[in-house]
């Protein structure tokens, strides 16, 4: 038996997926990798087991028969603040936004690599521990600011005259950090920390270059950059107002 | 001629009926002649033939003194030579005396012309123009006998009336065929536009049922079959997505279940396997539902595109080149399109080790180049990689991965988007990738 103690420090996860051939053998491999975990096989199940334990994050399947998992992370963010991993099938861009939309934290394609999604647990849990820079609130489909418009779907930029200008990945991970944060200080390992946990794509180009990339789309002048702003002592701020759309 | 006979169905129609009625009047006008001619023919012999049997009655073997109109005798035949000859009537008129009991020994006609300026006008003709025929009968003793008879002048009036009547038949008819026809026309007109430009999406409006029945039938058949097609396809999308959920399933639960595999080296091996039939598992489900893709087109910065996939690939530290370019503005599905950019990229990489691509802006059209120096393709092969599941067996083997639906999809894309896509070897060795689309706005596929 585990004692009291060791309980709370072990993160207590609640796994929920139809499939029994994922569903057991990735509970052993999240438990060797010193999760505790609670797993179950439909929503129905699930919603008694969040009311029964502490859980500490949800790794959730979004196709399961009766009802789904995007419903079940509905009510999970409507009545508490456990963090949500997705599980999805689809490699469609609109499972991913639906699922970020919904609110949850991260989302994972199958097949994937259980060692990529215990690293993003560890991240999304290290980011609730250090508090506050947590993707609580659910993404909105669009954000508008100084002209421009970012659609989180498509990973896209419009200008003013409607014209697309597709990012890359890293582009679009740090803009969206940037203007879901407005106003705020950065710092690059927090922009590091924000860009990561969002994509399997390795993303080991410093910050910094990134941030040239991006100053060269939107900015005006770029010698003279009045969106993407640098602050002095290591960090960076979006100077604009931004409205969710 | 032939560039002249009308294709569609109411030039036909009118064309048809035209002729139909062209042949019909033709056919009435000539027994209309035939008929006067006969008329004329009785109305000239009939009144002679009387005239002479009278002479002869009255006036037995007296010499007959002349009155105009009336029979004359001549000593020899005083019709002048130049005269036109009638041998209908000659006939004819032996062939009346006969009945009245006279045969006689030679019958001779011929016409006066009138002269150009007539001075009096035969009361029963009145009105007409008409010359004069002279007959000339010689009797068994020798003698002529002539009489004189109006032979009216053809008339052309008839031939102008026949003509003005068919045109005005024609006309009468052609309005309400040609009402008709474009009553039957028009829906078949749309009927054919819906069939060209059919594009199976849920949003397509049934055609409006118009027109006489034959054609609504042919609309209504239409509108089930579009939907049928439709019903079908979707019926293939669900299976697609249901047979990529249960194959992804059962790769997801070995992907989970190598992670128990001790061998680092063999459990890399089974992800990189793993990895690559999800991949090729994407590749089909996308090429399968290419043909009603969900995204819209928008106007996309194409070179901002190019370099965005360009820095993907070296975010996870390939070698790609990317010349920058000015802006370029285009109709495309950029997810799409970022997808085909992405598949001649990745293509170069996997033979090459390394890409440079290049965006070349005309004012006709837009050329992406994406460019190696890896082994190439031999010539004979260049179209052929195109086809979907094609490989090259020499330089494609299991190891380096993929089914060859990269190209397949990488074209259908471009096509889509109203570009060709060609591949080429480069002078100096190595593989040319050019994706050429037209400047022109929007594409016509929509």
């Amino acid at each position: 038996m585990l004692d009291g103690n060791l309980m709370a420090d072990t993160p207590h996860l609640l796994l929920v997926d139809d499939e029994r051939s994922i569903r057991e053998p990735l509970a052993q491999y999240l438990t060797k990798q010193g999760f505790r975990v609670t797993q179950v096989g439909d929503a129905e199940a699930a919603r008694t087991r969040l009311g029964a334990y502490a859980i500490d994050l949800v790794v959730l399947d979004i196709m399961m028969p009766g009802e789904d998992g995007l419903s079940l992370c509905r009510y999970i963010r409507a009545t508490s603040e456990t963090p949500v991993i997705l599980l999805t099938a689809r490699t469609e861009e609109t499972d991913r936004i639906v699922g970020l939309e919904m609110g949850a934290d991260d989302y994972m394609v199958k097949p994937f690599s259980p060692r990529e999604l215990a690293a993003r647990i560890k991240v999304v849990l290290r980011r609730l521990q250090a508090g506050g820079t947590r993707q609580h609130a659910p993404d909105a489909t669009a954000y508008a600011f100084a002209g421009w418009i970012l659609k989180t779907g498509e990973r896209t930029l419009v200008d003013h005259e409607g014209v697309a200008v597709p990012l890359s990945t890293g582009e679009f991970n740090l803009l969206h950090a940037l203007v879901t944060r407005p106003r705020q200080v950065l710092t690059r390992d927090q922009l590091l920390d924000l860009t990561q946990g969002r994509e399997a794509a390795a993303f080991d180009r410093a910050i910094d270059n990134q941030v040239s990339r991006l100053r060269k789309k939107i900015e005006a002048d770029v010698k003279n950059p009045q969106l993407i702003k640098t602050v002095w002592g290591g960090g960076y701020t979006l100077a604009a107002e931004v409205t969710r759309l | 001629m032939k560039a002249l006979f009308p294709r569609n169905l109411s030039g036909q129609l009118a064309l048809l009926l035209a002729l139909a009625l062209f042949a019909a009047q033709a056919i009435n006008l000539a027994l209309l002649l035939r008929e006067r001619a006969n008329f004329r023919l009785a109305q000239t012999t009939r009144p002679a033939a009387i005239r002479i049997a009278d002479a002869l009655d009255h006036a037995g073997n007296r010499p007959i003194r002349g009155e105009r109109s009336r029979v004359r005798r001549h000593e020899a035949n005083p019709i002048p030579l130049g005269f036109e000859r009638m041998p209908k009537v000659g006939a004819e008129l032996r062939e009346q005396l006969s009945e009245l009991g006279i045969s006689p020994r030679q019958i001779d006609t011929g016409i006066r012309l009138r002269e150009r300026s007539p001075r009096r006008h035969d009361h029963r003709f009145a009105g007409r123009t008409s010359d004069t025929l002279m007959i000339a009968v010689q009797l068994p003793n020798g003698t002529w006998l002539t009489t004189n008879a109006p032979w009216p002048r053809r008339d052309n009036r008839i031939l102008w009336a026949l003509l003005a009547q068919t045109i005005i038949i024609y006309v009468l008819i052609l309005l309400p065929v040609l009402w008709i026809t474009r009553r039957l026309s028009r829906p078949l007109r749309g009927l054919a536009d819906a069939a060209r430009t059919f594009t199976p999406r849920k949003e397509i409006p049934a055609l409006a049922v118009e027109g006489p029945t034959d054609v609504r039938d042919v609309i209504v058949a239409f509108n089930g079959l579009a939907q049928r097609v439709t019903a079908m396809l979707d019926e293939k999308d669900r299976m697609l997505g249901a047979i990529g959920h249960d194959l992804r399933t059962p790769l997801a639960a070995l992907r989970v279940r190598i992670e128990s595999v001790e061998d680092e080296q063999d459990r890399a091996r089974m992800a990189e396997t793993i990895a690559e039939m999800s991949r090729t598992l994407d590749d089909i489900l996308s090429l399968a539902r290419l043909g009603r893709p969900s995204e819209r087109i928008t106007e996309v910065d194409l070179t901002a595109l190019v370099d965005a996939v360009v820095e993907d690939f070296r975010d996870l530290g390939a070698e790609v080149v990317f010349e920058e370019a000015e802006r370029i503005r285009l109709h495309l599905r950029p997810t799409l399109f970022r997808r085909a950019v992405r598949n001649l990229i990745e293509n170069a990489l996997k033979y090459a080790g390394h890409a440079e691509v290049t965006i070349v802006a005309e004012p006709t059209q837009i050329r992406v180049c994406v460019a190696d120096r890896g082994p190439g393709i031999p010539e004979e092969a260049l179209t052929a990689v195109f086809d979907p599941f094609t490989r090259l067996e020499v330089s494609r083997s299991r190891e380096t991965g993929g089914i060859g639906l990269g190209l397949a999809l990488a074209q259908a894309i471009v096509h889509d988007a109203g570009g060709t896509i060609t591949l080429s070897n480069r002078s100096g060795g190595g593989l040319m990738a050019i994706i050429a689309l037209p400047t022109s706005e929007a594409p016509a596929r929509g």
